[in-house]
């Protein structure tokens, strides 16, 4: 049991966390010089707009092995473009559909509005998805079983 | 059942005038009555065309075949082709249409309607008669039920049980955009829309069932690309999911062919077994018409058109977007709303 516990202690889930330029980027920048403490867990990957990650980003982290992956943009209204973020909401439902569809746990793959002045909304969102990983373990589904 | 001799005189007529440069349709194959594709160009050969439950076949992918030939011969025909097309082949040709892969005056579809009924499936065959269609003479429906002709000798059944499970789930069995229709115009009131998805769902209720059932079906995939190849969405010269397709121009460097991005590999593996089939429903999420041609080709019998149908009753029920129904309207993914679902997103 004590070993278990060590265990499970011991594993830190990867998030690759893909932020838009113009909100979630800035509010994760926020969260790092207001010296918020979250966990370290995630990888951030700046992207021009919310609407850029294309559902194969999302397939691929998994597949190089991430637990966990996180898409951030600015809250809707607010896109530096106009409606990239409209754009992405609908693409990425259907990524999340799609992936519970087959039967990957659907708390490993997420979705926030963080503007760049949310930088404790960003922590939150990282710790809990951090939170929630430690639970469900390390992600095995969609990784490459590659030698 | 519609009037052949009419399909037959319409495609005559239309090659001599010289209205068209070909017409795509179906003639009865080497076995049995079951029906292969035919290009037919000159008016002699329209007498071959037929039309019956065994034109299993998605002709739209022959329009996509056609332009890349043309592209690739540096042609541009002055006249339009024409093609059969049931319900499902013409909403194909209204998904191209829709995206300006070719334009509504390059194709004449000659539209023929399934009326009551549908296409067979082999497999229901095999398991109702023991025979598939190639070792049927005849196939007519009596309005009730098939009456079938094998070495057997006549047997007859209820439609739905050799219809293919698309045909049963098929809304609008008749082409709504064509240039002329055989047959009746009416479409479907479904008892059971998504039918074949819904069974899904329910006997794999959990998420652990899903990924079980999933898994195994993935596993066996060996990377054949038949779904991709039979499939008249997938027209690009380059296919992100495998790296052979990419373009090697004689000014490409190794250094540049050794850096392009492998998305997947091509290696017939779990994961990237899995990564190929989730991007392939992706790239066909708003386009794909439910020909059901992916399953039906499918060496290794991977239901595919579960992820494919996934895909479009969400569509459906949270964008209200249907595919192939019109060519004005912007693509699923290329349009939004205000009130698309939200609450996923924390």
């Amino acid at each position: 049991m004590h070993e278990q516990q060590q265990q499970q202690t011991q594993y830190e889930p990867k998030i690759v966390a893909f932020l838009c330029k113009w909100c979630s980027s800035a509010g994760s920048d926020l969260a790092g010089v207001s010296r918020i403490q979250y966990p370290a867990n995630a990888t951030p990957i700046t992207v021009m707009c919310s609407g850029s990650v294309s559902p194969q980003y999302i397939l691929s982290a998994f597949n190089k092995g991430a637990d966990g992956v996180l898409v951030s943009g600015c809250h809707i209204g607010d896109c530096h473009y106009m409606e990239g973020n409209y754009y992405a909401r609908r693409k990425l439902y259907m990524v999340s559909e799609l992936l519970q569809f087959i039967g990957v746990e659907p708390e490993r793959f997420r979705m926030s509005w963080v503007s760049a002045a949310e930088g404790t909304k960003y922590a939150k969102v990282v710790r809990d998805f951090v939170e929630d990983l430690r639970h469900l373990g390390p992600q095995d589904k969609l990784k490459a079983q590659r030698p | 059942m519609i009037n052949l001799q009419e399909l037959r005189t319409r495609a005559r007529d239309l090659l001599t005038k010289g209205e068209v440069r070909a017409v795509v349709g179906y003639r009865r194959g080497s076995r049995g009555m079951a029906a292969e594709p035919v290009v037919i160009t000159r008016p002699e050969e329209a007498a071959q065309l037929v039309w019956d439950p065994s034109c299993v076949h998605n002709l739209a992918l022959y329009l996509v075949e056609d332009r890349k030939l043309l592209k690739h011969r540096r042609q541009t025909p002055d006249k339009p082709i024409a093609i059969v097309a049931k319900g499902c082949d013409a909403r194909a040709i209204v998904v191209l249409l829709q995206e300006n892969y070719f334009k509504r005056e390059e194709v004449y579809i000659l539209g023929v309607s399934c009326e009551e009924t549908g296409v067979f499936s082999d497999q229901k065959l095999m398991r109702r008669f023991g025979v598939n269609s190639q070792a049927l003479t005849d196939a007519r429906f009596d309005g009730t039920d098939y009456v079938v002709t094998s070495a057997e000798g006549e047997q007859r059944c209820a439609a739905r049980e050799v219809m293919a499970e698309r045909c049963l789930e098929c809304r609008q069995p008749f082409p709504k955009v064509n240039d002329v229709v055989l047959g009746e115009e009416k479409a479907r009131t479904l008892e059971a829309p998504f039918a074949a998805l819904g069974r899904f769902e329910q006997t794999a209720n959990t998420q652990v069932a899903r990924w079980d059932f999933w898994k195994r079906q993935f596993d066996r995939c060996i990377r054949c690309f038949a779904c991709r190849s039979v499939c008249p969405m997938c027209y690009c010269e380059e296919c992100i999911v495998d790296s052979i397709t990419f373009t090697v121009a004689p000014d490409t460097t190794a250094e540049e062919k050794a850096n392009r991005v492998r998305w997947i590999q091509r290696s017939a593996t779990g994961s990237e077994n899995i990564g190929y089939h989730m991007t392939r429903a992706l790239h066909l999420a708003g386009r794909c018409i439910d020909c059901g041609e992916c399953e039906r080709v499918c060496p290794v019998h991977i239901p595919l058109r579960l992820l494919n149908t996934k895909l479009e009753r969400d569509a459906r029920e949270k964008f209200g977007y249907e595919p192939g129904a019109s060519i004005e309207v912007a693509s699923l993914v290329s349009s939004f709303r205000d009130d698309d679902p939200n609450d996923f997103i924390r």
